[in-house]
């Protein structure tokens, strides 16, 4: 029974991104939401510094060298490039050939830098835990059809690109593939293996049709199965990540989280008990490495037995 | 407990192209392991297809199919899906989904069940065959054999009371099938599932199966045993008695009871029967002579990997094949058989090392005479060689391009289609005939070009035992007229009957080289099954044409 319930485990890149993909999705819309939409330099440099972090856990050294020497140059232009182009704002602090540069456009590009860096680190990890299948798995609840469709395709691109390899190498030993002769030729054999592709793959079809409907494809009521589901721990880390997502709009809605740039400066900084919701925050951000870390606690626990 | 009774069962296709069926009458016992053979074509496919209405070919249809007492038309989708399982030749074909957990689940998703269900279905089915490991693999990964595998659980977690099996194993390696076999043979005993099976190869499963069904001709001609299945076949005289395991066919040439089924019953009965050879002509150990001539194919050092970062495929082959002979490379599954073929036809160039054919580098030769007079190469899915609406124009299109004008290009189609048989076939698609047909297509185009060097890549791969003896028939007329033939096969007895010389392969190097005779012999488990059978009374002996008469002569009594 061990070799069975293992089965269904994956290899994953580390431990949060073993839970449930609709808890790893969650996490992301948020991150990437609050940083987007509200260019809060406090919840901003919140999100940076946990992205960073996220991504140096599970890229190691790469990540580190990668976000300084490629993301850093390019939050500077971004930053600078702002204050250039565009003049709203209310302070000016001088004149570059006759244009005025402000204040509220200058912190406006180094918010939206750091927010544009963000985002671009959020993604990487976005892209290394949520696998191909798991978003598969989260759209094929919307659409079923869709993840069928969605796996199908996957199945066969690679298929048809090998035997086109097939095709052409079969072509060429008749002297008859898109490499020989003259142009004209040439094009003419290249058209003529896409042609004996589609043929190949039409007749062949066939067999996959017959397959399908052996199996009951096309029957009412068709579910879809995955690997994923949900166990003791991933309802409660969802429950935790939905109370500080409740805390998150609480605050939003009292507008403790303000922040306007034009025509004047304008941000609500975290003082007295609204750092409360700036905790909060903090503590969604965090998530993936507080789980990680404790997961990493866990195990050196046991393997040394004080 | 009678499961499917078929009476006066005929069907016929609209247009004449496919054979029907007719007047068959069939009683299937739940728990029955029943194997059907017959010729290409004889309508084994079409007949399974009738129990399986969903799939069942267009057509009319007379006589009646019940199961389980019910008309079998009468059975909705959803009962045929789960009641019935269908696999057939193609593993690829079958595959809908890219990974194999989606795959598995595929059935039980149409069918609807909660993924509660799935889970647990799967995870015995995954179980039960063995296959936990590949769960999160996408299918591309797998092997041909484990891809049939899948095929066969995906169609097994639907827990049907009737398997029927196209022809399962005729695109895999000898290893994948005996464990594709082996697979059946535990679904029919541990869990009594009836299965019906179509064959070309029927040494892997005879010894397994419980009733033998012979068809000709869309018509049921034999319902047997296996051990008696080469009696019976003797007594209708049939040509398909040739397809049926070298251990039926040496016990019948003398005997009339009951046969054996395997290597090991064939061998204590053939010792009980006839006296050992006293002076074997020529030891094994004895090393005879390549043959000589002028080297057609030389190899030196050659090596071969796909990419840079990947491993070596071919490593550092040297060999030299001499014109006018038959060179067969034989060996396991991925072990650059293939790949080295390629490398002699110049599809691929190696990375070291050098190919010369006729003394000339190889890629020094330009392309236009390369594929013209010098080599023909026939791919392993000939499939891929056709480019037209028939077989005609597809050898016209060639033909033009290659003669000089019209006429001798006619003369040329008509000198090949005759060669092969082609006439009956001209004027149909190549993508309808059947494997065997294809195959004798193929050649004809290949050897339109006429070429000095041929290179045949599995050619008896999905082919009946009739054409099999056809096309080595064909390779030794062609040797006969100089030309060199290159083989890769998983057939040893194809290699046995047609090569001079012979090569095994293992991880890319070639490891042993030998005449066919010397290097058969000296094999232990890699020879013919013949060979196995007779090693210790006839060590020299290959095929059953040279067996039986050494019997006749050194049979115990009269």
């Amino acid at each position: 029974m061990w070799a069975v319930t293992g089965m269904f485990q994956k290899n994953s890149p580390d431990a949060f991104s073993s839970y449930h993909p609709v808890i790893l999705f969650l996490y992301f819309c948020v991150v990437l939401f609050f940083t987007m939409f509200f260019l809060h330099p406090v919840l901003l440099a919140i999100s940076f510094c946990s992205v960073f972090l996220y991504s140096v856990q599970l890229n190691g050294r790469k990540a580190i060298r990668f976000n300084i020497f490629c993301m850093l140059p390019v939050t500077v232009i971004v930053s600078l490039i702002n204050p250039l182009f565009s003049h709203a704002g209310v302070t000016i602090l001088f004149y570059l050939n006759e244009n005025p540069v402000t204040l509220e456009s200058i912190a406006f590009g180094i918010v939206s830098g750091g927010a544009f860096i963000t985002v671009i680190i959020a993604f990487s990890c976005f892209n290394k835990i949520l696998t191909s299948d798991k978003l598969m798995y989260l759209f094929g609840r919307l659409i079923p059809v869709l993840s069928l469709m969605f796996s199908m395709t996957l199945r066969f691109v690679p298929r048809y690109k090998a035997q086109i390899k097939k095709i052409a190498n079969a072509q060429l030993c008749i002297g008859m593939d898109a490499s020989h002769g003259n142009l004209l030729q040439r094009v003419k054999n290249g058209i003529q293996i896409l042609s004996i592709l589609i043929t190949w793959a039409l007749e062949n079809a066939i067999e996959t049709a017959d397959s399908m409907k052996a199996r009951g494809f096309g029957l009412k009521g068709r579910t879809s199965f995955s690997v994923f589901s949900w166990k003791r721990r991933d309802k409660t880390l969802l429950a935790t990540e939905a109370a500080l997502l409740f805390a998150l709009l609480l605050g939003l809605g009292l507008g403790k989280f303000e922040s306007v740039y034009f025509p004047a400066i304008r941000i609500a900084w975290p003082e007295g008990k609204s750092a409360a919701f700036y905790l909060a925050y903090a503590l969604f951000c965090l998530l993936p490495i507080i789980v990680n870390r404790r997961e990493n606690i866990v195990w050196n626990k046991l393997k040394s037995p004080d | 407990m009678e499961q499917i009774k078929i009476t006066g069962l005929s069907f016929s296709y609209p247009n004449t192209n496919g054979t029907g069926l007719s007047d068959m009458n069939l009683s299937v016992q739940k728990g029955d392991f029943i194997l059907l053979f017959g010729r290409s074509g004889c309508g084994k496919s079409t007949f399974l297809k009738q129990l399986k209405p969903v799939i069942a070919p267009f057509g009319k249809r007379k006589g009646s199919i019940e199961f389980c007492g019910r008309d079998i038309t009468s059975l909705s989708h959803r009962e045929q899906s789960t009641a019935i399982g269908f696999v057939s030749q193609n593993p690829d074909n079958q595959i809908v989904t890219d990974k194999v957990w989606h795959e598995l689940a595929f059935g039980l998703e149409s069918l609807g069940c909660d993924s509660k269900t799935i889970r647990l279905r799967v995870a015995e089915m995954a179980s039960f065959f063995g296959i936990q490991d590949w769960f999160y693999k996408p299918v591309t990964e797998l092997s041909g054999g484990q891809r049939q595998i899948l095929n066969l659980a995906s169609v097994m977690v639907m827990q049907p009371q009737v398997l029927l099996l196209d022809e399962p194993t005729s695109q895999l390696d000898p290893i994948a099938t005996a464990n594709f076999v082996q697979m059946l043979r535990k679904i029919n005993e541990e869990l009594d599932v009836t299965i019906l099976i179509s064959e070309h190869h029927l040494e892997e499963v005879l010894p397994v199966c419980s009733r033998v069904l012979f068809m000709d001709g869309g018509r049921l001609v034999l319902d047997t045993k296996p051990r008696e299945i080469g009696r019976e076949m003797n007594r209708i005289n049939s040509d398909m008695a040739a397809a049926l395991p070298d251990c039926v066919k040496i016990f019948t040439a003398f005997c009339s009871g009951e046969s054996p089924v395997n290597v090991k019953e064939a061998k204590q009965w053939l010792e009980a029967t006839v006296r050992p050879q006293a002076e074997p002509e020529t030891k094994p150990e004895q090393k005879q002579p390549l043959p000589d001539g002028a080297p057609a194919v030389t190899l030196s050092d050659v090596w071969f990997r796909y990419d840079k970062k990947e491993r070596d495929i071919v490593k550092g082959v040297s060999l030299q094949i001499r014109q006018g002979t038959v060179y067969s490379i034989v060996g396991g599954n991925g072990v650059g058989k293939s790949t080295l073929l390629s490398l002699i036809g110049g599809v691929y160039a190696p990375y070291r090392g050098k190919v010369k054919l006729f003394g000339q580098d190889l890629f020094k030769i330009k392309p236009e005479e390369r594929y013209r007079d010098l080599f023909g190469y026939l791919p392993q899915e000939p499939q891929n060689l056709f480019r037209r609406k028939t077989v005609r124009l597809d050898l016209e299109e060639l033909a033009a391009r290659i003669s000089p004008d019209r006429e001798s290009a006619e003369a040329q189609i008509k000198n090949v289609s005759e060669f092969f048989h082609l006439e009956p076939l001209l004027a149909r698609h190549p993508f309808d005939l059947s494997g065997g047909e294809q195959q004798c297509a193929a050649m004809a185009k290949v050897m339109l070009t006429n070429p000095r060097i041929l290179l045949l890549d599995e050619p008896t791969k999905g082919i009946d035992s009739v054409f099999k003896q056809k096309l080595s028939q064909w390779l030794k007329a062609l040797k006969a007229q100089g030309k060199t033939i290159v083989l890769v096969s998983h057939d040893l007895d194809f290699c046995a009957d047609c090569s001079d010389v012979c090569a095994l392969m293992f991880n890319g190097e070639i490891i042993a080289e030998n005449t066919v005779r010397q290097f058969f012999t000296g094999n232990r488990f890699y020879t013919t099954p013949l060979n196995r059978i007779v090693r210790d009374i006839f060590p020299n002996c290959l095929t059953y044409e040279e067996v039986i008469p050494l019997c006749r002569e050194n049979l115990i009594r009269g």
